[in-house]
């Protein structure tokens, strides 16, 4: 039952390149976004059918959904910095990241069809983890706007914590794949709440509050938050207790409050969204002109190239969503969270449809990931949230969270491979022998 | 574990909908009034990035204002430019990026601006999906231009050279001209609006529409109004001593003039004081009196106007006049207050059998490609008076034109019917004229007054600055044909 879905491929396709065609219209580039769209239409369709000849029974909707979040990013990126002087070439990195994350993926998806050789590993992933985590605090680190989670490595820069949140979730599939059941049991009860033994519930606590820990002092609250509540939510799905997300709530606003009490730079993002009015033109300057833009948008926004999103700092990266709000409007805004919802959507449908705790667990724990993320990002650019830095999967710039996300989507692909053969191998004799 | 699954994923899908639900908030709800917040930038931003629509005159041809490029380093950037400058810029007004704007400028501000509106043709959507800078539509007024120049260039060349006028087609409401003197240049408004708030000329004060004056003899009009609704003929014959007494206040006429027995009609013609006086005593009363003025519009704020209006007021409700109130109202003293715009819109009323036409500026709103995107229909705002009522009140004033010897407003071959004023004040009375033509089939109604302006002379009260510049309004706009 091999499914095929050329139709959204090519027109997620589409819609990128009439957005580069817009560019030229409108900005009287000449012919440089054309060669973006041809190049990255080329990648991404070979990789397409790379993945169905490689793994045909894999989710079909993935790839299209990547390809238009990735394809609208750098249409969005190359709008705002092609003409800025000092950031031109940006969309041109940003398309080689792309060409990167599609090797990567094909990577993850040559070597990795048998993802569960993977959990064999955990052990060693959640070293490789810390060590990853620990990377920005070596000589080779170094700091962007007041957090140090960057590292140098000669040609290339590179955000550590986009890998490591990947490995630290295998790790938590594998681990409580293990262990669901006798971390369900009840030995003791505190509070009425009750816990499980502490000698299986030790190593996920060790591993989920050293991460956290390292993170916060880091400066990286996005990261942070993710980290914090997509090893809840596996804990969550593994074990079936809502008590552990009723401990996780009450831990979360402790350490809400502990890390407000401690830190300047929260209370400042705090005070920014609860009353950015007070410091127009300072703390509140960032998110004021954010929604600025996002209400300029409308509903059917100011047009591809039109709105005055620049005015934003760090638009190309963590406020992109502002931009797109502003410019495609409440229609464009809304198409694209579908899409985002869509994705999740797909990722927690290969999740109930593995055929194994580990494989769901990892899905779930890579989706939850994913639209965590997404929510938190989204979620910030608008006010609903307080703003914490993180990029918007597939469409902000950055190169180590677009390869983060295309081996992310190579994991979910491998899963779904695994689980849509089954499914085929069991279909065919039946219909062969009615 | 699938039911755990399954939750955590509607969670997840609550979140994506409560983010559709901010922008909807961010991007309907709130939309406009972050727009006009004053740390909002963007706005700006696009008025100088994009070019406006042109305001035009009433011909379609002259150009009140338009946008220039000029290339900076930034791109394009847009100024105004107002070739007819100070002419027009009461009604026009100006647009600064620094003091903001006003007149048509801001009023039509949503067409002019064109960004902020949403698509309202096939090629206004193509130009706003391909992003590109979407030029305002254009805004063509009612004013006629020529009548505009002449009524601001003999303004000035009065002895005070402050004063307004306004000329208006009495069948259709569509206002011909509105200026006022003392103006300000609006090219240059960046560099010249802080002196300009300082100028004790008032040039920012569209005293057309937003100053009070004392009306004088004009509200004679509105008086005998109400006299012909309480039923005085005008061939009802009064005596005049030359003075009537009320309890604390002596009425003289003007110049101290008795006139002995005179009709109601040559009462009108001659101004006379006393005889309005009287009548508005013993024949119309307070109510009656108060409700015609206010069925001419007095006490009506006028919000609805594309300009900011100042409402014309009688200073007091009826039941507190005495009767020297009421015999001072009844010649436009006291505390009766008014400026061009009322009393154009009194005779205009009077010029169209007793109906006002809603007054309008704006002709029609189109998109740069010429495509009609708006065209106020021409609609009654209310009814003063019956036909019958309005056509003798016609005579009367074509009357005082012809027996009072107002030479100075007759247009040959043409029937004029007017009205003077000369309000007193503190300082030299203010002229006032209130006319319209031709009498029997009118197509044009006018209001003149010369602040300060009124000269008290010997001669009588025809020597007045006022009338001249009507006249030669109306004699412009009628040699033409019809409109």
């Amino acid at each position: 039952m091999t499914q095929r879905a050329t139709t959204p491929m090519i027109l997620a396709l589409l819609i990128t390149t009439l957005g580069f065609a817009t560019m030229i219209f409108v900005q009287e580039a000449a012919s440089p976004p054309l060669i973006y769209g041809a190049y990255y239409a080329g990648t991404l369709f070979t990789l397409y059918l790379g993945i169905r000849l490689w793994l045909p029974h894999s989710d079909v909707l993935l790839l299209p959904i990547v390809t238009l979040l990735t394809g609208l990013g750098l249409v969005m990126i190359f709008r705002l910095t092609y003409n800025i002087e000092g950031v031109e070439s940006l969309a041109t990195t940003q398309a080689i990241w792309i060409l990167v994350g599609s090797g990567a993926m094909f990577l993850v998806v040559l070597l990795f069809r048998n993802y569960s050789r993977l959990f064999n590993y955990k052990y060693l992933l959640v070293i490789a983890a810390f060590a990853l985590i620990l990377m920005p605090f070596t000589p080779l680190g170094y700091e962007v706007n007041g957090a140090q989670l960057w590292v140098d490595l000669g040609p290339v820069n590179f955000q550590p914590s986009e890998f490591a949140r990947i490995a630290l979730t295998i790790f938590f599939a594998g681990y409580l794949a293990e262990k669901r059941d006798v971390m369900a049991a009840t030995s003791r009860s505190f509070m009425g709440i009750q816990f499980p033994p502490i000698k299986y519930f030790g190593p996920v606590a060790l591993v989920w509050a050293g991460s956290l820990g390292l993170l916060i002092f880091e400066k990286d609250l996005g990261s942070s938050l993710l980290f914090f509540a997509v090893p809840l939510l596996m804990l969550y799905v593994a074990t079936g207790r809502i008590a552990y997300v009723i401990l996780g709530g009450l831990l979360f606003a402790f350490g809400s409050l502990l890390t407000f009490l401690l830190f300047d730079h929260v209370q400042v993002r705090v005070e920014a969204w609860l009353d950015p009015w007070e410091d127009p033109d300072g703390t509140g300057f960032q998110i004021l002109q954010s929604i600025f833009n996002i209400a300029d948008g409308g509903l059917t926004g100011t047009g591809l190239g039109a709105g005055f999103s620049q005015t934003i700092p760090e638009v190309q990266t963590d406020f992109i969503f502002s931009t797109i709000a502003s410019e495609l409007g409440l229609v464009g805004a809304t198409t694209v969270i579908l899409a985002f919802l869509i994705f999740t959507y797909r990722g927690t449908k290969i999740a109930l449809l593995a055929g194994d705790d580990a494989s769901k667990l990892l899905a779930f724990g890579l989706t939850a990931m994913f639209a965590m993320q997404t929510l938190v990002i989204i979620g910030g650019v608008t006010k609903a949230i307080p703003l914490t830095g993180i990029t918007l999967p597939f469409v902000s710039y950055g190169g180590s969270s677009v390869v983060g996300n295309f081996i992310l989507t190579g994991l979910l692909l491998v899963i779904s491979e695994r689980s849509g053969r089954r499914e085929a191998e069991e279909l065919i004799p039946a219909e062969d022998h009615p | 574990m699938n039911v755990h699954l399954r939750r955590t994923f509607y969670l997840f899908a609550a979140g994506f909908v409560a983010l559709v639900g901010m922008l909807v908030y961010w991007q309907v709800y709130a939309r406009e009034s972050l727009a006009n917040n004053p740390q909002n930038g963007l706005q700006t931003r696009r008025a100088i990035e994009a070019p406006r629509g042109l305001i035009l005159a009433g011909d379609g041809k002259t150009v009140l204002a338009r946008s220039e490029g000029r290339q900076t380093e930034e791109g394009t950037v847009y100024e105004r430019i107002y070739p007819e400058g100070e002419v027009f810029s009461n009604v026009v007004g100006y647009w600064s990026v620094r003091y903001g704007a006003s007149g048509i400028e801001i009023a039509q501000n949503s067409n002019l601006s064109g960004v902020t509106s949403d698509p309202a043709t096939l090629d206004d959507l193509i130009n706003q999906v391909r992003g590109g800078r979407q030029p305002g539509n254009n805004v063509e007024l009612t004013l006629d231009p020529e009548l505009q120049r002449i009524a601001y260039e003999e303004l000035g060349q009065t002895v005070t050279g402050k004063g307004s006028a306004m000329a208006i087609d009495p069948r259709t409401g569509e206002i011909l001209a509105l200026v006022t003197h003392p103006s300000y240049e609006p090219n240059d408004i960046d560099d010249n609006f802080p002196d300009l708030i300082e100028d004790q000329d008032f040039p920012l004060l569209n005293r057309a529409t937003q100053s009070l004056y004392p009306p004088g003899s004009t509200f004679k009009v509105i008086t005998s109004s109400a006299a012909l609704k309480a039923g005085v003929e005008p061939s009802d014959e009064f005596f005049d001593p030359g003075f009537l007494d009320t309890p604390g206040y002596r009425v003289f006429n003007y110049q101290g003039k008795d006139y002995g027995k005179l009709t109601f009609a040559k009462a009108l013609a001659f101004s006379v004081n006393v005889i309005f006086a009287k009548i508005a005593i013993q024949e119309v009363g307070p109510e009656l009196l108060y409700e015609t003025a206010q069925d001419f519009g007095y006490g009506d704020p006028y919000d609805d106007f594309i300009l900011p209006v100042t409402g014309s007021d009688l200073g007091y409700p009826p039941d507190q006049w005495v009767e020297g109130n009421t015999a001072q109202i009844a010649f436009g003293q006291d505390r009766v207050s008014s400026n061009v715009f009322e009393m154009g819109l009194v005779t205009a009323t009077v010029a169209n059998d007793g109906v006002m036409m809603e007054p309008r500026l704006v002709r029609e709103v189109r998109s740069p490609d010429g495509i009609i995107i708006d065209r106020p229909a021409q609609s009654i705002r209310r009814r003063a008076l019956d036909a019958g009522t309005a056509n003798t009140l016609n005579e009367m004033m074509q009357g005082v034109i012809t027996t009072g010897g107002l030479t100075q407003a007759e247009i040959p071959g043409v029937e004029v019917a007017g009205k003077t004023g000369t309000a007193e004040t503190a300082l030299e009375p203010h002229s006032w004229f209130i006319s319209f033509a031709p009498a029997d089939d009118p197509q044009i109604a006018v209001a003149v007054m010369v602040e300060n302006g009124g000269e008290i002379s010997a001669e009588g009260d025809a020597a007045t600055p006022s009338i001249p510049i009507a006249q030669d309004l109306m004699e412009e706009y009628l040699k033409r044909g019809d409109g």
